[in-house]
Order: structure tokens, then C-alpha cells, then sequence
């Protein structure tokens, strides 16, 4: 075909010049998208997908630069425009959609507010007009009583209705393409889906060329024609979207691939995540545990309901006494819920963002008492009763999802798996050292790292501290807080094994908690789906994602994006 | 809201109750007026008479709940050294502080949260490293050698400008006000820079950092994104993220000043209220010191009562109500 390609790109190089030196983020990658084509850009985190959508559309923030190459739009060069063409192209004729939908919307300002700015960028227009051209765009993207919704602020929208009302922005001026920058990853499942069908069905309808940037295969499957696998700032792999997720050209995509937990056997180890771990020091004596009540109701959850209600201060109390102000609204974040995990079960707790999963878990673990009910390890309760409970054991420990913030950045990682047990009089201050070299190598960590601190680790060696300091504790059950939610696939699957190898080695009881249903399918024994504070159903993990009963349950697992089956090898 | 303003009221209240005990006590500790209102030769039953007049031969508490249930009928009392109701007194001195402060505070607003954004907006050129220079110099160098550079500059050298006094003034509502004539303008026109210097570098500072930080955010990224020029982006999104912190330090800011101009006003003979406190210290004219007080709690109270008002106005997440 001699047709003009919308877009062409030809050895896009874009780096950044930092004092510790260029960084390469975009190393000389070409591409080309015809008219109303969907091609997918995936990758790693530090890949350079994103910083290449910004090269694109020529939104590089120093110390950034693009040094080298193209970018031509319909045959016109955008590399080394004036800012002020540029900016004519930009929301006009290329338009972006970004990750967060809760930071990309500005909150002091009106949907309406924003949406006549971005109609001012390109057009006159009148406030009667643009009102209208408001509530047409909104209507566009399916979003109920658009002429209501127009003079909302964005933090009256839920997530995926931000999502919805900067997809309408980025399609005011019918461009005719548009760069969508992980725009579904910050969303639930449920949501996702509904705005991948959507994405679709107005693409097609529009003829917009779209963009695709993402982490997640699946989803990329679920719409690309065209696939690209960016590494290290290169392309290394690019195809038809089938044949590259059926017949991996590259070994980084094979690697990408077999990462995946959904596409291996569950509670095996999965490939490339192996890692060079020692053994775990063995339990401490004192703190061993014969285990005297019953194994088949080691943790006890009963009844357990947690509502979070902001407490009034002496003056707010006197005005409601005097009927001048209202109580503030209370949340039922845990409603009456009652579980039960064998010992050295692993149980995963599902659910959608606001589902209470998080506070069960952390009720469960002593660090929230519960209003109602009790929690108990082998019979012995978790927190002490009274008006002011606090935690009396510990044998249950939680891992968090984001390290960085549950480590503290001033001390040592050595001194933060040390200090539990040293406080605990596990162990003695002369054994703490080798202590925690011990739990470092079992976390297939150095053990020289223990004098350095949370900064000087990646996201995946910070998680592995986080579980080193967990179980340093010498726990008999852990509480794992979306543990793997913030990694990448290839980090995520070292985690994964390492957690899979521990639990075995130390006989751990799990409970998981996740809103990823193909991690939880792949690590646990025991599901447990919860919907508004409750469970709506449990069972064996495997029962449960082949026969689903409730409604809710079925719902989540069918709004999960499929890859398309490789063949057998 | 209507709850909320009840609750504000009720702690302005208690506030207001505890300050005008702490005062009362404060200044009850310092000094004997007495010795200042009459002179040592008087005979002894002259000046029993005279501490019989003022109620100060009552125990502390009575002369305070006296003091209190005059102040509830709104009066102050009077002062002992210029024998007029205190309140007249204070009121007749305010406008002109008033009139100072409101010139300074809004003359570091108007010029340094512009020149704070630019620094913010492109802060490598040297322009932004100029105009942070100007606001370290305005943190560091104390406000009454400024004071002292600037009259021997426009006052002394050039003769541009006056060095002290109100000049002519003009009557609004039975006020006098200074910034009406040209005359009254370029006696207010020192002293209103004099104050102003300081709450510049702060103001300047403060809408940079803003700025600098609301520019790297996904919120600008989107907006430009979309195509927005950058004066829009400035100017409608950068502007609006950064307003509460600039708020908060423009009430603060106005409220202390207007309390605290006493420096200023006496470089430059302003006759406002801080010339005012400092005669009836220097003279332990209670009744002055008390009122004064009471006032500058009450003006904290009020501005800060404002500005929160001025944070829901701004931010729409603090509003109540918002449907889902």
C-alpha cells in the first residue's frame, strides 16, 4: 500500500541529561499506525512506553530532550516544531488520556469548566455553545444525565467516571489519534471492562487511531491490532497481536508471558521469577508452637464488623446536642463477617476497591480492633478485650502493598527487620546481626544490604525486605496486603515464588488479600469473595472460578481480560 | 455549613473568654498605675480616693467580672491617661493602620504571587533567580533598616517622598483616610513598602514552591495535553491549585500586622494603633492595654474565621452536600 501512514515514527531517541548522566528512556524506536488502527505499546516500568507517548505529542519536561529522529503526522515532521504549532496539534488532532484519573482532572474546577477550556484551546466558542458541546461529550461516553453531571467537580465522580469524562476531553476535537497512557490500571476490574467495551466501540465508531500504552498483556490483547513490546527504550518485538502473545518471537516476551500467573499451574513456581534464596533461620524454640487446639480451625474470624465514623470533637458533640450540626456519615467498611482457615491454609481474600477486604485484613491482624466480634489464633484471641484493645500477639504479621511507605525511609533496613524481634525478645541485641542476614539471604537478598536504607532498593528488593521483616517475627500466620499490586510481571512472579517457597518452608497460614483474581487463583487454596463489607461467597479456589454461584462472583471473573490461548507446547 | 459556622461561633466564644481572663490577669501583674496617674507628693487619703475610683482596692476576681460585665454592655472603660472611652480611642487610630496594612498586604500579594509563579513557572531563567534573591534579602534584613534606608533614600536624598505622617486626609463615614489625595497616597506609599517587604519574599516563595510542584502534576500535564496555552494553564488550573496556602498566609499575614505594625509605625510616625499600644504600655494604661488585646484576638478570630470560609469557596471538596 503507497497510502501516507497517519503516523510514522523513525528512530525516536528521547533522553534525559542528569547529573548522574544520560539516561536513554527512548532509544531509537519506529513505528507506524494507519488511520483508525489500535496498536499496543507495552511494557516494564522504565521501559520508555510512556516518555514515548510524550515524545509524541511533544511534552518532554527537561532534563528531557528528544535528541533524535521523527514524528510525522499525515507526512508532517512534529520533531523541532515551535511549541506554539505544537500546541495547535495537541487536543486537536492528537490528544492523550493518562493513568490516574484522580489527578488528571483538575478539582477546584467544574467537568464543564474544564471541558469549555479545552474547547477554548482550539475554537471560539460560546458559553451557551459550549455548554451544549459539554454535554454532548458526556453523553458520548455514556455517562448517565449528562446535563446534571456537566456542573459536577470531580470528586463527586467515582474512578472510572473520571476515567470517562477525560476519555470525552481527549475526544472533543475528534482527533485522529489518540495516546492512551495506562488509562485503565488505577481502575477495578468491573470498570475496566465496561471502558475497554467502550474505548472499542467508539473507535470504531470515530475512526481514531488509537494508541494503547500498558503493563497488562491482557488488556492490550483484549483491543490492539497490533502489538509492540518495548525493553530498556527499544522495541525488541512487534506483530500482529496474536501472533505475538501465541508465538513469541523475543525471549523478553516469552519471559513477559511465562511470568503471568494466569497462564501457569496453580501453586507452582512460575518461570522467571526464580531466585537465589537460602534457607529461612530456623524457629525460635521458646516461641514454637505446639499446636494444641484443633488445625482444621486454626484462625477463627467471627463475626467480625468494623465501622469507621469520625468522632466528634467538644464542640461538634455541644452542636449536636443543640441540634445545630449533624453527625458527620459513618462508613460499614466490615459487615458480620465470619471466617475459618486451617492451619497452613492459604486463604485469598477478592474484591473490588471499597470492598473492606483491607480492613478485615487488617482486623484480622491486630492492627484495627473490630466494633464486633473476634479474631483468634489456635484459641488464644488476637487483641485484648477492654474499652482500648490492643494487639497481644505475635503470630500474625502483615505485609503492605507499597514498601516504600511501610518501611521507614531513616532507619536501616537491618535495624527495621531487627527491631520487632528485639523488642519482642526474640532474640538478643549480639544475635540481631546475624539474624538478619539470615532473613535477608532466605528473602534472596545480599546480606551486606542491611545497613542501607529503603531508598537505595528497586520496588521488587523493598518488597522483599518488607517480607523479611514480616517474618523475622517468627509468625504462624501473615497477612499479605495486596503484596504484589504495585510490581511489575517479572517482579511480580519473584514475589509470588518467594512467598509460594516460604509458606511451605515455615508452614505458614495465608490470608491474601488481592483484586487481582489471577494472582489469588495462582497462590491460594481458599477463595473468599467480598462485595460491600461482606462475603458473598467462599469456597475452593478452583470450584469457585469454574462454578461461580453468585452473581457478584461472576460478574468480577468474566470483566477479567483473557489472553488468547497459546498453543500447547 | 449553618452547623459549622455554629460550631466556629461557639469556639470563637470560649476563646474570646479565656483571652480576656489571660489579659485581664497579664496585665493586672505588671506595674502599679497608680504611681504613673498621680504624682508621689499627693496626700494619702488622695490617693486611697483615687484607687477607691478606679475599683483597684477590690480583690482581682470582682475587678474582673466588673470588667466583664462592662465589656458585655460594650464598654471598655476609660483610659487613664487620655480620660476618653477606650474604644473611642482605639477606633479613632484603627483606620489608619487599617488603611497601612491593607496596602501593604495586598501590594506583596499583587506582586509577589505573579513574580512567585514565574519563578515557579521557569525557574532555571534569571529572571526567577533574580526575584528569589530579592526574597531571600526580604526574609533576612530586619524591617526597621529597610525602614531607615528608605526614608534616607526618598525622603532625605531624593526628596521624593515624605518620611513620616499621614499627609492629607479625607472623610468617609467620619473616617479619615490617607489614600484619597495624592498627598496622603505619598505619605502611605513608604511606610505601606516598609511592611510589605517581608510578606513579598513570603508570599513570592510561596506561590514558587506551588508552582513548581502543580506544574510536574498529571492535572497540567492533561491540560496541556489537551492543548491549553500555557497562560491558561497558569492562569486557570496553577492559579486555583495553589491558592489555599496563599490564603492562609494572607489572612495570617493581614491579621499580624495589623496588630503587630508598631515597628513600621514608628519609624515612620504613623499615627495608627501600634503607637498607640506602645504609649499606654510605657504609661500602664490598663484599660488601653486590655481592649487593644481583645481586639487583636478578636481580628485573628475573624480572619481566620474568613479565610476558612475562603478555603470552601475555593476548593469544592469541602463542600457539603455534593451528590455522587
Amino acid at each position: 500500500m503507497s497510502e501516507v501512514p497517519l503516523l510514522e515514527v523513525t528512530g525516536l531517541a528521547t533522553h534525559f541529561h542528569t547529573r548522574a548522566g544520560v539516561v536513554k528512556a527512548v532509544d531509537g524506536v519506529s513505528f507506524s499506525l494507519k488511520r483508525g488502527e489500535v496498536m499496543g505499546l507495552v511494557g516494564e516500568s522504565g521501559s520508555g512506553k510512556s516518555i514515548t507517548g510524550f515524545s509524541i505529542i511533544g511534552l518532554i519536561d527537561p532534563p528531557g530532550r528528544v535528541e533524535n529522529g521523527s514524528v510525522k503526522l499525515e507526512g508532517r515532521e512534529l520533531v523541532g516544531l515551535e511549541p506554539a504549532e505544537l500546541r495547535k496539534i495537541r487536543g486537536k488532532q492528537i490528544s492523550m488520556v493518562f493513568q490516574d484519573p484522580m489527578m488528571t482532572l483538575n478539582p477546584m474546577l467544574t467537568i464543564g469548566a474544564q471541558i469549555r477550556l479545552a474547547l477554548e484551546a482550539h475554537e471560539k466558542v460560546s458559553g451557551a455553545e459550549a455548554r451544549r458541546r459539554a454535554v454532548a461529550a458526556l453523553a458520548q461516553v455514556r455517562i448517565p444525565d449528562p446535563e446534571g453531571k456537566v456542573d459536577f467537580y470531580p470528586h463527586q465522580f467515582s474512578g472510572g467516571m473520571r476515567q470517562r469524562v477525560a476519555i470525552a476531553i481527549a475526544l472533543l476535537h475528534r482527533p485522529k489519534l489518540i495516546i492512551c497512557d495506562e488509562p485503565t490500571t488505577a481502575l477495578d476490574v468491573s470498570v475496566q471492562a465496561e471502558i475497554l467495551a467502550e474505548m472499542k466501540e467508539l473507535v470504531a465508531e470515530l475512526g481514531t487511531a488509537l494508541i494503547w500504552i500498558s503493563h497488562d498483556l491482557a488488556v492490550v490483547a483484549s483491543l490492539a491490532d497490533h502489538v509492540c513490546v518495548m525493553r530498556y527504550g527499544k522495541i525488541v518485538e512487534t506483530g500482529r497481536t496474536l501472533d505475538v502473545l501465541t508465538r513469541p518471537q523475543h525471549p523478553y516476551t516469552q519471559a513477559l508471558l511465562d511470568a503471568l500467573p494466569s497462564r501457569a499451574e496453580p501453586g507452582t513456581l512460575l518461570a522467571g521469577g526464580a531466585g537465589a534464596e537460602a534457607a529461612p533461620p530456623p524457629r525460635i524454640a521458646a516461641d514454637a508452637t505446639t499446636t494444641t487446639g484443633d488445625t482444621a480451625h486454626y484462625v477463627q474470624i467471627e463475626h467480625v464488623a468494623k465501622r469507621f465514623a469520625q468522632t466528634p470533637g467538644l464542640f461538634r458533640k455541644l452542636a449536636q446536642k443543640l441540634g445545630l450540626a449533624k453527625s458527620p456519615d459513618a462508613v460499614q467498611a466490615v459487615d458480620n463477617v465470619t471466617l475459618v482457615l486451617k492451619r497452613g491454609e492459604a486463604l485469598g481474600l477478592v474484591g473490588e476497591s471499597g470492598s473492606g477486604k483491607s480492613t478485615l485484613g487488617r482486623v484480622a491482624a491486630g492492627i484495627y480492633a473490630p466494633d464486633s466480634g473476634r479474631v483468634r489464633i489456635n484459641e488464644a484471641p488476637v487483641m485484648s478485650a477492654g474499652d482500648r484493645p490492643h494487639k497481644v500477639t505475635t503470630r500474625v504479621q502483615t505485609i503492605f502493598q507499597d514498601p516504600f511507605a511501610s518501611l521507614n525511609p531513616r532507619m536501616t533496613v537491618g535495624d527495621s527487620i531487627a527491631e520487632g524481634p528485639l523488642a519482642h525478645g526474640l532474640i538478643e541485641r549480639a544475635q540481631a546481626k546475624d539474624y538478619v542476614r539470615q532473613w535477608l539471604a532466605a528473602v534472596g537478598l545480599d546480606p551486606a544490604f542491611a545497613t542501607r536504607y529503603p531508598h537505595q532498593f528497586s520496588g521488587g528488593q523493598r518488597q522483599r525486605v518488607a517480607i523479611a521483616r514480616a517474618l523475622a517475627m517468627q509468625p504462624d500466620v501473615v497477612v499479605c496486603d495486596e503484596p504484589v499490586a504495585s510490581l511489575d510481571v517479572s517482579i511480580q512472579a519473584q514475589i509470588i515464588n518467594l512467598l509460594i517457597r516460604l509458606r511451605q518452608e515455615l508452614d505458614l497460614t495465608l490470608i491474601f488479600i488481592s483484586h487481582d483474581l489471577s494472582v489469588v487463583r495462582h497462590l491460594c487454596d481458599r477463595v473468599a469473595i467480598m462485595y460491600r463489607g461482606r462475603i458473598v461467597e467462599s469456597g475452593p479456589a478452583g470450584e469457585i472460578y469454574e462454578r461461580p454461584q453468585h452473581d457478584y462472583t461472576k460478574r468480577l471473573l468474566a470483566a477479567v481480560p483473557v489472553l488468547p490461548s497459546a498453543p500447547v507446547n | 455549613m449553618l452547623g459549622h459556622v455554629a460550631i466556629r461561633l461557639l469556639q470563637a466564644l470560649v476563646v474570646m473568654l479565656v483571652m480576656s481572663a489571660l489579659v485581664f490577669v497579664g496585665v493586672y501583674a505588671i506595674g502599679n498605675p497608680i504611681d504613673v496617674l498621680i504624682g508621689p507628693d499627693v496626700s494619702q487619703e488622695l490617693r486611697l480616693q483615687t484607687i477607691a475610683r478606679y475599683g483597684l482596692d477590690r480583690p482581682l476576681w470582682e475587678q474582673y467580672f466588673t470588667f466583664l460585665a462592662r465589656v458585655l454592655h460594650g464598654d471598655f472603660g476609660r483610659s487613664f491617661v487620655f480620660g476618653m472611652p477606650v474604644m473611642e480611642l482605639i477606633l479613632s487610630r484603627l483606620p489608619a493602620t487599617l488603611e497601612l496594612t491593607l496596602a501593604a498586604v495586598l501590594g506583596a500579594a499583587l506582586i509577589g504571587i505573579p513574580a512567585g509563579i514565574y519563578a515557579g513557572y521557569r525557574p532555571d531563567g534569571w529572571a526567577a533567580k533574580l526575584i528569589m534573591t530579592v526574597s531571600i534579602l526580604g526574609f533576612s534584613v530586619p524591617t526597621f533598616w529597610i525602614g531607615l534606608v528608605l526614608i534616607m533614600v526618598f525622603a532625605v536624598e531624593l526628596q521624593w517622598l515624605p518620611a513620616g505622617g499621614r499627609g492629607e486626609t479625607v472623610p468617609i463615614f467620619g473616617v479619615e483616610w490617607s489614600f484619597l489625595t495624592a498627598n496622603g497616597l505619598s505619605h502611605l506609599l513608604l511606610p505601606a513598602l516598609n511592611l510589605a517587604f517581608f510578606k513579598l519574599a513570603l508570599m513570592t516563595r510561596l506561590a514558587r514552591a506551588g508552582t513548581r510542584e502543580t506544574m510536574l502534576t498529571d492535572t497540567v500535564k492533561f491540560a496541556r495535553a489537551a492543548g491549553l496555552s500555557e497562560w491558561t494553564v497558569l492562569r486557570r488550573h496553577v492559579l486555583r491549585l495553589i491558592a489555599i496556602p496563599l490564603v492562609t498566609v494572607f489572612g495570617l499575614e493581614f491579621a499580624s500586622t495589623l496588630a503587630f505594625a508598631v515597628v513600621t509605625e514608628t519609624i515612620f510616625s504613623w499615627p495608627g494603633i501600634g503607637k498607640l499600644i506602645i504609649d499606654s504600655i510605657q504609661s500602664l494604661d490598663r484599660p488601653v492595654m486590655v481592649a487593644y488585646l481583645m481586639l487583636v484576638a478578636f481580628v485573628f478570630i475573624t480572619i481566620n474565621f474568613l479565610v476558612d470560609l475562603a478555603y470552601v469557596g475555593l476548593d469544592p471538596r469541602l463542600r457539603k452536600g455534593g451528590a455522587r
